[in-house]
């Protein structure tokens, strides 16, 4: 069965997609990347699998960071985003595991390795986690991030982002990436969305911005669509 | 046939930040497919650890440390194994740590089973894929156990490696932890040609 199908669903990325390294003004780019080449892995079973109902591992609950406690609202633009994960093919990937991480409304994280003197918003936690549906869609309540000062030498900016990472149905569609949003001057700048080389496929990973009635409720909306490595690849429940 | 493609978005790195509000207790823990789940009676649990390090030997702190693989009896619960109803229904096969301020890692899980693929045996192996700030595409790598030499000898993914490097991919013994076997898999990202852990594109 693999024979016929393997090649067909997994190609090799497409040129310009991926992110160059190092990067320029990144240091951990340089110590962490592995200075050998990565070695070709036949795509075997282990390959093309992963955990199927990964939800009853990781709780798939949390769509709103905006208001983590009833009555109390984190500080900043209350956004939505929405969109789609889909496969290589713009099939709707069914109940992949979406996470989304990011800062708060001053670009500061709520974790222990953030010391920046910047505020910290005590009704603001800034991750959750949702499932998709059957047509592939997530959708989460949060905040606008605001950007932050890289800390090197010769400082540069972070864009307002979102990381995002997304588990489908194998290990060769796993995917870490990040959403920025559309018209920051800072995009031009941010040396991480900048090490992609396709500018097409920098464009790509920008939000596009939803006519302001759309989500109603006061929450300006955005929508990012996410396609993951693979063809044919959501594979039929048992 | 050709049909519109969709180009995949692009990799980042998950940077410094990852939250650790994320990991619950039990994520590194296969024995149990969640924290309130029945433990797996199938196969011999072990304790799986190491330490993630990187330029110089420096340990790679909030490191995150995902391992993928078969159930004892070297099935998936998933469509793509033909024996898929077979596995183990208390066995996800999927797990996450996350790394200490001293680069270090640990999973329970099972020895999982070998399989045959085609014409071709499986070892009994994990998969792992690891992200860190920095690292701009999670890299991957296969573990291999001690205990099967000769499936080792005979596995394709093993097989790709010049031989002098096969052994960075075998886990090796490393005592016992809460009446299981441990085994130790340091993984080393950037150490240069002498050290580094071998890592495979997908």
């Amino acid at each position: 069965m693999n024979e016929s199908t393997t090649p067909r669903r997994f190609d090799p990325w497409p040129a310009g997609v991926q992110p160059q390294v190092p990067i320029e003004g990144y240091p951990s780019t340089w110590d962490f990347t592995p200075s050998q080449s990565l070695f070709p892995r036949p795509a075997t079973r282990t390959e093309l699998t992963g955990p199927f109902e990964l939800w009853r591992k990781l709780p798939c609950s949390e769509n709103n960071l905006a208001v983590v406690s009833p009555g109390r609202t984190a500080q900043g633009q209350l956004i939505h985003i929405e969109g789609r994960i889909l496969d290589e093919d713009g099939k709707p990937v069914r109940g992949a595991v979406v996470e989304l991480w990011q800062a708060n409304a001053a670009g500061r994280y709520r974790h222990a390795l953030d010391q920046r003197a910047a505020p910290l918003d005590p009704d603001f936690i800034g991750n959750g986690r949702v499932r998709t549906d059957e047509e592939g869609r997530y959708a989460f309540f949060t905040i606008k991030p605001g950007a932050y000062p890289v800390p090197v030498k010769d400082t540069w900016w972070r864009p307002p982002h979102v990381h995002f990472s997304v588990l489908g149905p194998s290990t060769l569609s796993r995917l870490v990436t990040q959403m920025y949003f559309p018209a920051d001057p800072l995009n031009d700048w941010d040396r991480i969305l900048n090490s992609v080389p396709d500018p097409v496929a920098r464009t790509r990973l920008i939000a596009r911005q939803l006519p302001p009635a759309e989500v109603g409720d006061g929450w300006l909306g955005f929508r990012h669509d996410i396609v993951l490595r693979g063809r044919n690849a959501t594979p039929v429940t048992p | 046939m050709t049909s519109t493609r969709f180009t995949p978005l692009s990799q980042h790195t998950i940077g410094p930040f990852f939250p650790a509000t994320f990991f619950q207790e039990g994520d590194n823990d296969l024995t149990r497919v969640s924290a309130d789940a029945p433990p797996t009676e199938r196969g011999e649990r072990i304790v799986l650890r190491g330490r993630l390090t990187k330029l110089n030997g420096a340990p790679v702190v909030n490191g995150i440390v995902e391992l993928w693989q078969a159930d004892s009896a070297g099935r998936f619960r998933h469509p793509e194994d033909p024996a898929w109803q077979e596995a183990d229904p208390n066995f996800l096969g999927w797990g996450r740590a996350w790394t200490d301020a001293d680069g270090q890692y640990s999973f329970h899980t099972v020895i999982p089973g070998g399989y045959v693929e085609g014409n071709q045996w499986r070892a009994p192996h994990a998969n792992i894929l690891i992200m860190a700030a920095g690292l701009m595409r999670p890299v991957h790598t296969t573990l291999f156990f001690p205990d099967f030499a000769e499936a080792n000898a005979a596995d394709p993914v093993l097989a790709v490696l010049p031989a002098a490097l096969r052994p960075r991919l075998v886990a090796v013994d490393d005592g016992r932890t809460d009446g299981v076997r441990a085994f130790r898999f340091d993984i080393r990202l950037r150490a240069g040609r002498d050290e580094e852990t071998p890592f495979f594109e997908v």
